[in-house]
This record gives C-alpha cells, sequence and structure tokens, in this order.
C-alpha cells in the first residue's frame, strides 16, 4: 500500500498536501484554459476545459450514457460473477489436489501477466462483435487472481483453526465450509477485488476496440465523429466510473477485513 | 516455475508426477483441438487445425515482413517504456523520498492508475498523428502510472538505517549518492521497470490494433480482416511467447520469481 | 488411583528430524481422578506439548496408550475438550456463534443454542459482549471466548495448553482465578499444560513435572493447600514452598535444555 491510500481517516496533518496537491490540479487546468484561450494551444486539438465541462450535459442527455454506464456494468457484473464461481472453484480444486497446484499454479500465474486483451480478434472470430466477446475477454484475464488468492487463502488457513475443527471431529465437508472457507473469504475477496479492476478495465478497452458496448464505445463514437468536447468529456466520465468503482471495491474490502 | 519444480524435486524421483501431469494436460489440450478442427462442428477455421497453425508459425518466422514489422513495434515499446517508465521512475523517486509530495499527489496516481488508458488514444492521435508517435504515446501513458506508484513504495522500503548509517559516517552528498541512494533504489526501479514493460507492451499493441499499418498488432488485426485464422493463431502465439518470455527473462535479472510464496 | 477417568500409559513420541530421529516423549504415564486439577510442568522442549496433542488425539502417531472413562482413545475423544495456546476463536463469527459452534455442531435449534451459549458467555465473565467479533476484543477476552466455546461442549475432561501464554501477568492471575472459579464450581476434570510454576501451584491438585527432552515424568507433586482457592493463596508460605520444590526441579531441567540448545547452535555454527 502506499502512503497516499486513505486506509487512515482524514487528520488535520492532512490537510496541507491534500490542499497542495487539489490546488495544483485546479491551477493546471486554470493554466490550459488560459493557454487555450489565448491560442497559445489550439483549441481544435484540446478543448477548453470549461467547454469540456460544457459538453458534460449535453453528452449525458443525447448520448444515453445512463443506459451505457448499465451495459458496461453489467458486462463487469456477468465477468465479475462468472470469475466469482470459476474461480473459487478453480482454486478449491487446485487446492484440494496438490498435484494439480503443484503443476498448474504457475501457468495460472502466468496467464495473469499475460497481454490476454490483445488476442481481442480472436474472441471476435469466436463470438462475434459483441457482448459476448467483450465479457469473455474480461473473463480471461480476470479469472487468474481469483484462482491464486482463493488458493492462497485456503493454504493460508491457520493451523490451529484447524486443530480446533479436528479437536471437534469435524467431517472433512465441515472442515472445509465451517472452517477454512470462512476464513480464507477476506482473501479470496482480494482476489475478487482484483479481478474485477483487470475486468473493468479490459471491458471497456475492449468496448472502445471492438466499436461494440457502453462506454467504450461511445468515446470511440464521440472521436468518430470529431465532438472533441464530447470525447474529452466521455473520457472524464469513463475515468470516473472507474475511479468510484475502485473505491467502492477497496471500501467492501475493508469492510470484510474490519482487524487490519 | 522454479518453486514449483524445487517442491516437486525434493518428493519424486526421476519423472516427477508435476511433469506427467503437465504433459498430460497440454497432450490432452493439443489433442481436444485437433478434435474439434476436424469435426467441422465449429464454424470453419475458427479452430484451425494443429498443422495448418504450425504451417502458418514457420511462414510467420522465416518471413522477413514479419520482422521488420517486429522491430518497429519493439521500438515503439522501447520508446514507451524509456518515456513512460522514465517519467515513472523520476516521479516515484520523488514521491517515495517526500513524504509532503506524495499525500499531495499520489493519491492522484493511485486512483488513476487502474483505469482504462486505450481510451485515450483518440487524444493521442490528434496530439501525435496517426504514425508511431501516437502508439508510443500511448504506451507511455499506460506505463508511467505502475511505475510511478512500484517505484514510489519501493522507494519507501529502502531501510532508513542505511541512510543513518551513510550520514554517521560523514558520507557527503555524492558519497551518500553513489554508494547509498543508487545501490539501494536499483531493486524497486528494476522491479518497477519490469512491471511497466508488460503494461507498455499491452498499450502500444492495442493502439496498433486500433490504427495503425505497421506492427505486430497491425498483423494481428490485419489476418482477423482477412479471416486468415492460422496467421492469427500463428501471430498471437509468438507474441504471447515474447510477451510472457520477456516478462520472464527480466524477471530473472531482476532476481524475483513469478510466483510469491 | 481407583475409576480414574483419564489413563495415559506409557505415552513415546518420535519425530524424524533433519538432524535424525527425535524422541520427544518417553514412557510417560500418568493418571487423571474425575474433577481434579492437574497440571503438566516443565522447561521448554520437554514435549508437553507432544503430551497434549497426543491425548487430544491430534498426533495418532505414538507409542503407549491414551483411555478416557475406560475407551481407547483413536482421535479427538468427544469427552476430551482442548483449548489451544494460540489465538483459536473465529474470527468471522461473533461471540455468540463462537462459543455457540459445538452446539451447532448437535444438531441444536437455533434458538435454544443462543440461550445456551449465553450461559457459558456469562460464565467466563464476558456477558454483554455476546454480539461482539473477536476483532473487538483483547487478548485475554478471546482466550475467554475459546474457553467458553469448549467449555459449551461440556467435556468430561478440559484439556489446555498454556492458555494464557500469550497474556501478561496480572491478565493471566485474573484469568486463572476465573479457570479456578469455574472448574471449582463445575467439578470439572482439568489437565493444564504450563511452564509458569506460578499458574501450576495455584490451581492444581496434583503437578507432573517433566524432564527436559527425552520428556519423560520427573515428579509427581501433591499440591495440599485449601480449596476453594484464589489468587491470593500466590502470597502465602506454603505456596512459597511448593513453587521453590518445583522450581529446583525445573532448574536441572532448564539449564540441561539450555546446554543443550548451545550446543546445538555450535554445531551447525562449525564448518
Amino acid at each position: 500500500m502506499t502512503a497516499a491510500t486513505p486506509a487512515r481517516r482524514f487528520l488535520a496533518g492532512d490537510l496541507a498536501p491534500a490542499a497542495t496537491g487539489l490546488g495544483c490540479v485546479v491551477l493546471f487546468f486554470i493554466v490550459l484554459e488560459t493557454l487555450i484561450r489565448t491560442g497559445v494551444i489550439s483549441e481544435y486539438i484540446v478543448p477548453p476545459p470549461s467547454e469540456v465541462v460544457a459538453s458534460f450535459g449535453r453528452v449525458v442527455m443525447e448520448e444515453h450514457i445512463i443506459r451505457r454506464f448499465f451495459l458496461t456494468i453489467g458486462e463487469c457484473l456477468t465477468t465479475g460473477v462468472m470469475i466469482t464461481v470459476f474461480g473459487v472453484v478453480g482454486g478449491v480444486l487446485l487446492y484440494h489436489y496438490r498435484i494439480l497446484r503443484l503443476a498448474v499454479e504457475t501457468w495460472v500465474a502466468a496467464l495473469a501477466a499475460a497481454p490476454v486483451v490483445l488476442a481481442y480478434p480472436l474472441f471476435m472470430v469466436i463470438f462475434g462483435r459483441n457482448a459476448w466477446t467483450i465479457i469473455m475477454i474480461g473473463f480471461v484475464a480476470a479469472l487468474s487472481p481469483v484462482i491464486l488468492k482463493t488458493v492462497e487463502g485456503l493454504a493460508g488457513t491457520r493451523k490451529v483453526l484447524i486443530d480446533v475443527g479436528r479437536s471437534f471431529n469435524l467431517s472433512a465437508s465441515q472442515q472445509f465450509f465451517k472452517i477454512m472457507l470462512p476464513a480464507a473469504l477476506p482473501t479470496i475477496f482480494t482476489g475478487i477485488r482484483l479481478g474485477l479492476i483487470f475486468a473493468l478495465i479490459n471491458i471497456v478497452g475492449v468496448e472502445f476496440l471492438i466499436n461494440y458496448g457502453g462506454l467504450g464505445q461511445l468515446i470511440n463514437d464521440l472521436a468518430e465523429r470529431y465532438d472533441l468536447p464530447g470525447t474529452y468529456a466521455a473520457i472524464c466520465f469513463v475515468i470516473l466510473v472507474s475511479v468510484v468503482f475502485f473505491m467502492t471495491l477497496e471500501r467492501i474490502e475493508r469492510w470484510l477485513r474490519p482487524t487490519n | 516455475m522454479a518453486a514449483a519444480d524445487q517442491l516437486s524435486k525434493a518428493r519424486a524421483p526421476a519423472v516427477s508426477a508435476v511433469t506427467l501431469v503437465r504433459v498430460g494436460l497440454i497432450v490432452g489440450v493439443l489433442a481436444i483441438w485437433e478434435l474439434l478442427a476436424r469435426s467441422g462442428w465449429l464454424y470453419r477455421d475458427v479452430v484451425p487445425s494443429l498443422i495448418a497453425i504450425a504451417k502458418a508459425l514457420v511462414a510467420l518466422l522465416s518471413s522477413g515482413d514479419y520482422y521488420f514489422n517486429l522491430g518497429v513495434t519493439a521500438g515503439e515499446v522501447a520508446a514507451a517504456l524509456a518515456i513512460g517508465g522514465g517519467c515513472g521512475v523520476v516521479v516515484g523517486i520523488v514521491l517515495g523520498a517526500n513524504r509532503f509530495l506524495a499525500r499531495a499527489f499520489e493519491i492522484y496516481l493511485y486512483y488513476l492508475g487502474p483505469t482504462p488508458k486505450i481510451i485515450f488514444f483518440p487524444v493521442m492521435i490528434m496530439w501525435f498523428g496517426v504514425g508511431s508517435g501516437s502508439k508510443v504515446a500511448l504506451g507511455a501513458l499506460s506505463c508511467f502510472f505502475p511505475v510511478a506508484l512500484s517505484v514510489a513504495a519501493g522507494m519507501r522500503q529502502i531501510d532508513r538505517v542505511l541512510i543513518r548509517v551513510g550520514k554517521s559516517f560523514r558520507a557527503d552528498a555524492r558519497q551518500m549518492v553513489t554508494k547509498i541512494y543508487l545501490p539501494a533504489m536499483r531493486h524497486p526501479i528494476l522491479n518497477g521497470v519490469r512491471l511497466g514493460l508488460g503494461i507498455a507492451l499491452i498499450g502500444t499493441l492495442l493502439a496498433e490494433t486500433k490504427l495503425s499499418n505497421k506492427g505486430v498488432g497491425f498483423l494481428i488485426i490485419n489476418a482477423y480482416s482477412t479471416f486468415d485464422m492460422p496467421r492469427m493463431y500463428a501471430n498471437l502465439i509468438v507474441l504471447f511467447v515474447i510477451a510472457i518470455g520477456a516478462n520472464a527473462l527480466v524477471g530473472r535479472m531482476v532476481g524475483l520469481h513469478t510466483i510469491r510464496r | 488411583m481407583d475409576n480414574p477417568i483419564l489413563v495415559a500409559d506409557k505415552l513415546g513420541v518420535r519425530f524424524e528430524t533433519a538432524e535424525g530421529p527425535v524422541t520427544a516423549v518417553d514412557d510417560v504415564s500418568f493418571s487423571v481422578r474425575q474433577g481434579e486439577f492437574l497440571s503438566i510442568i516443565g522447561p521448554s522442549g520437554c514435549g508437553k506439548s507432544t503430551v497434549f496433542n497426543v491425548i487430544g488425539g491430534l498426533l495418532s502417531q505414538h507409542d503407549g496408550t491414551v483411555r478416557v472413562a475406560g475407551e481407547l482413545i483413536d482421535g479427538p475423544h468427544r469427552s476430551i475438550g482442548m483449548v489451544f495456546q494460540e489465538e483459536s476463536t473465529f474470527p468471522w463469527r461473533n461471540v455468540t456463534d463462537n462459543v455457540a459452534f459445538p452446539l451447532e455442531l448437535t444438531g441444536m435449534p437455533k434458538q435454544n443454542r443462543a440461550e445456551r451459549a449465553r450461559h457459558f458467555i456469562k460464565m467466563v465473565g464476558l456477558d454483554g459482549f455476546e454480539k461482539r467479533f473477536p476483532g473487538e476484543l483483547s487478548g485475554g477476552m478471546r482466550q475467554r471466548v475459546s474457553l467458553a466455546r469448549t467449555l459449551a461442549s461440556e467435556p468430561k475432561i478440559l484439556l489446555m495448553d498454556e492458555p494464557f501464554a500469550a497474556l501478561d501477568e496480572q491478565t493471566r492471575l485474573l484469568l486463572g482465578d476465573k479457570v479456578l472459579q469455574i472448574q471449582q464450581q463445575l467439578k470439572q476434570t482439568t489437565l493444564l499444560i504450563t511452564h509458569n510454576i506460578t499458574e501450576a501451584v495455584q490451581m492444581s491438585d496434583r503437578i507432573l513435572v517433566m524432564t527436559y527432552r527425552p520428556g519423560r515424568v520427573k515428579r509427581i507433586v501433591n499440591i495440599d493447600l485449601p480449596r476453594p482457592r484464589t489468587s491470593d493463596i500466590v502470597g502465602s508460605e506454603a505456596f512459597g514452598r511448593y513453587v521453590a520444590q518445583i522450581w529446583a526441579d525445573l532448574r536441572e531441567e532448564a539449564s540441561r535444555g539450555m546446554r543443550d540448545e548451545e550446543d546445538h547452535m555450535l554445531h551447525e555454527a562449525a564448518p
């Protein structure tokens, strides 16, 4: 975790740096606006920030941004459900069958590092230029962290908790469902969170690339129409959605790990 | 690979069970593949026969054209990594060294990092044109954030004690930098760059697939548009091997393993 | 002793280590009467935790036998309740759900479980904390939850492995009081593994002193202090004498242990 993650409460001592940071950002936009208005930077390449903000309303209304937003989120959630089901089951299988885990765990980790999204033309051939391509790319790109974290969570169950289960003569399935799985849940959720982030990035990216879908496609659309302020506004909107998504996931994860 | 292999070597002799399982899995997948290909069950050529793919691979790797495109992409990725990674390293060092600046600005990097950068591509085209410039710019933008964050975090982990040791021996500024800071920074910086390489690769290539007439990304999308599936598979296979291989290679150099136990 | 509730007969445990086989426990035999409080004390490395695991049924590779009410044990016995040294509360369950865990396993309906659990939660002095989660409690409170959970299974024999080892001295004394109180109230047969002499003398009817590895029974001491006892007894003269006596035994074993460790380290450091 970096020094800047807002995991702790906002103290008085945080005010100065936070204000400086925010101040610099605001200053940057003011300077940018001035440079554009005075013609130093061509307004046909970078629209003035004020115009971008002004076009927000238009973009929201005319481009059905709510519908698009839900489409993108829908794709994300579908992917989320899929990676949770297959990822956790996969992780449990790997944990259970040691030989499988030894054989395959490196491959799963390599999958996480592999540029899956680059194969999007292949997915398009298989699934067509539609939402399934998008969802499947998100799925393949996001599956790996869920599997790995599930294995990590289960393997990391504290021995004493397992001993407690044994001392109560729990059956294997009781041991798994009453002790190991609950103990592993926070770590599993970390995996799901990482997966969802990969998923969102890949999903929006692919929507843009194949010009289909929700928010990603919107940007592509506006860009092709040379609607400069609109394009910038749409980009800002996507960034905003992404940031909120990320923050929400963090909050949920913190709630699951109260003792940390 | 290393950790799992060591684990299996500690247990079984000769041909380890792990190797058998791996070989078994690979053979199994290839067998199912070939069956699907020959069954005609899926739309033609979506799953081409392994032989067709092998032929396409050979054709690809023996064509000078491929290496030209590979060179173009490699150049773009290198430039993207140099610019984005370079800026990332500098920003990371500054934020890692100075607590105030970190608390002021790092939060923006942290939250802007995990966002899809490819959506900036239209802007990059506007600013840098339709040639390599826009691809490099996108690659640079993509890898800047993770590199900066990684380097900053790494810098903060440098043992403060080492710095105090240097000061206690009254090392002057130049000695502090060359004998303490730089050696200590080497690991977090290399680690950040390793991370940046993969991301710069993805960013640059995605840009190429969107709008380009050169480079590996272009070759992939070109194979798609001509529905030359064996060629597309061949391109993807080579690309993935290079990507995973480069990552592993740099990882080895930095002294890291792909699985943290 | 007639009709002892627990009989350990010629227990022996050997481990394979990198340096060859090590005998952790050798020819340990003892019996426990119903309602008795027996402590097993010894220096680090005497194998007392191994004995704990054998009696608890968690370690099946051993020589000798353990019988509970005449029955040979083979795995964790339903009449033995274990309290472990480390943090063992389930962090994802609140206090009530932790304590009700054994009741859940017997299929008791939810309503009755909560009520029954509250009985044991009160017994360990945690009433009011039923809805809290372990993360919100102190170390001592968490150990009390673990204790309540084990008590809820109403074991014939309570088996504890240094449950207070991680706590500070004052908390330890107070918890010791609590355990004593409970034990006297329930007439609970208790077997306590500890390295703390004060604790052992304060709570026990008898103390079994073990030697350093290989762990054998060095001596069994009858503690003839009046009951009911509280932590006040720590100041009495008789108490002091028992402590001194056991310390003399332990010191011998402990210094053997230290010398052995030093030899070991020198061995390893030498090329």
